[in-house]
């Protein structure tokens, strides 16, 4: 209860926080899904692009969220920049993995009926193999999503004005309290929560008739 | 009509088909059979370019299937296979109306199109137009497959091993539908199975291949099971041979014998039945002589002798 009257207290410093932490995560999802969703498709044709990009993105995963988003910052300046460019990297690898094995995972002998009534490549991958392998992809972006929601918070370390800063403020400080904490702490999990169910609930509405859907 | 002109496919140094010449005529079934890795789907295949010949060329009527646009020769192509690839996210109706729609037609044209075809095919657009293929049996499946290859009215049929997959009941039902579906639509069909008694049931010709994509002998069932050109050829038709012909020639085209004078005999037999019915009568019969009759006129005698000669 405390927590929730520190909330209410301090609405005038934390809304702008809550907005910035929403865009932040909008614009790293919209750009990661456009562009992890083309680089998976050519990583389903392509055996050897899908090894590299996969590698890369896996690699680009195990750099400490701090450590990137200081180095990146070097380049594009401090505040909101290095965290988008840094979290979009992170969303990269499980959209462009789920996006390669939802169309890999289309049945052989769908595709090749489709070619064989003579759809032109862009017409099964847009009319069959993409439609089918919708939920394994929504999968990857649910992952993708919650994760960003989660690891934005690191970004006030950069100068970011989002949810981290009242849980930086209070590490920080000798007077943080836990409630200052946990007002950081509930906004991101309330986002990453609500983010997850309204993914999940497409995901299983788009999955009737489709390939099996992805665990998660 | 289909020709293949010396069509040879490599893939590095082995041949899957080599140097195959053959036609297909307009309007008839003709069934590539022999064991796997005999070049048969290859052979299908390259009909529709789905892979493409190393050497030889293939003409569909005066066209060479190699001029055109590969895409516009596939939509001219009907195409079943044995998987049926159904797509899992259409639903029977929107199946059946991909190549139209692929063609651009419009959708009051498109709608009666797909109607006219699930009849034709056994399955009535109302009860089954609006259901996804995971509601469907096997056999229904392979129907909407047909009916999706219909789609536009090609001329030319290609069927991949489409009853393989499917329980002998249900797929002697399927053989019983293509053929009474033949009579309605008579499309130049070419037909790919490794069974053999299938392609002698339903082919009008038959070209065995064997391994190594070899056409060991291409023609009508009851020559190809009265003179094998070889003993590959023999061995793949397998056991009773003589028998099994006997269910492919009716007695109306053989010689039959007079009646000379002798007693009529009291066994007799329509001149629509084939010779294996009519040897079963023969068999019957007390004297071995059975009457052959059409309508109320006789026709002449039947027995084991012009049997016999007949099947020689």
């Amino acid at each position: 209860m405390s927590t929730l009257r520190y909330i209410v207290d301090n609405w005038d410093t934390l809304r702008p926080q809550v907005l910035d932490h929403l865009k932040i995560v909008g614009i790293c999802v919209l750009v990661a899904a456009a562009a992890g969703l083309l680089l998976g498709i050519v990583a389903a044709r392509s055996d050897r692009f899908a090894a590299f990009i996969l590698a890369l993105t896996s690699i680009i995963l195990t750099v400490p969220s701090f450590a990137l988003f200081g180095l990146l910052s070097i380049w594009v300046g401090l505040g909101d920049p290095p965290v988008i460019v840094g979290l979009i990297l992170y969303a990269l690898l499980p959209i462009v993995r789920n996006t390669r094995e939802g169309i890999v995972a289309v049945d052989a002998a769908v595709a090749e009926a489709a070619r064989g009534m003579g759809m032109t490549s862009l017409q099964v991958l847009a009319r069959v193999e993409l439609p089918l392998a919708v939920p394994v992809i929504l999968a990857g972006l649910r992952q993708a999503t919650v994760m960003v929601v989660a690891i934005a918070t690191v970004g006030a370390a950069v100068g970011a004005n989002d949810l981290g800063q009242p849980i930086f403020a209070a590490l920080t400080r000798d007077t943080g309290t836990l409630e200052q904490v946990l007002a950081g702490v509930l906004p991101v999990a309330l986002i990453g929560i609500v983010a997850d169910v309204v993914l999940a609930a497409a995901q299983r509405g788009l999955s009737k008739g489709r390939v099996a859907v992805a665990a998660t | 009509m289909i020709t293949f002109d010396r069509v040879t496919k490599r893939y590095g140094s082995t041949e899957a088909v080599r140097e195959l010449s053959l036609e297909v005529p307009s309007g008839e079934i003709v069934m590539f059979v022999g064991p796997s890795g005999c070049g048969k789907t290859t052979s299908l295949k390259m009909i529709s370019r789905l892979i493409e010949p190393t050497s030889g060329t293939i003409h569909i009527d005066d066209t060479d299937t190699a001029s055109v646009d590969i895409n516009e020769l596939r939509r001219s192509i009907g195409y079943v296979i044995q998987q049926v690839g159904l797509f899992p996210h259409y639903t029977v109706a929107e199946n059946v109306a991909t190549v139209p729609r692929l063609a651009g037609w419009d959708k009051p044209r498109i709608a009666a199109r797909v109607d006219e075809l699930l009849d034709l095919v056994g399955l009535p657009a109302a009860d089954y137009a609006r259901r996804l293929p995971a509601e469907l049996s096997g056999g229904e499946r392979q129907r909407v497959g047909v009916a999706r290859a219909l789609g536009v009215n090609p001329n030319i049929l290609l069927m991949d091993e489409p009853f393989g997959a499917i329980d002998p009941i249900a797929r002697e039902r399927l053989q019983n539908e293509l053929l009474r579906l033949q009579q309605v639509v008579r499309k130049t069909i070419v037909f790919v199975t490794h069974d053999i008694d299938e392609a002698i049931r339903l082919g009008d010709r038959v070209a065995l291949f064997s391994r190594g994509g070899t056409l060991e002998q291409y023609a009508t069932p009851a020559q190809l099971l009265a003179r094998p050109a070889s003993s590959f050829v023999a061995d793949f038709l397998g056991e009773g041979r003589m028998v099994r012909r006997l269910s492919l020639i009716k007695v109306r085209d053989i010689e039959l014998a007079g009646l000379d004078g002798e007693r009529s005999p009291a066994e007799r037999v329509d001149a629509d039945v084939t010779l294996r019915d009519a040897l079963d009568a023969v068999l019957r019969a007390r004297d071995g002589r059975v009457l052959v009759v059409e309508g109320g006129t006789t026709l002449g005698v039947v027995d084991a002798d012009t049997i016999r000669r007949a099947s020689q």
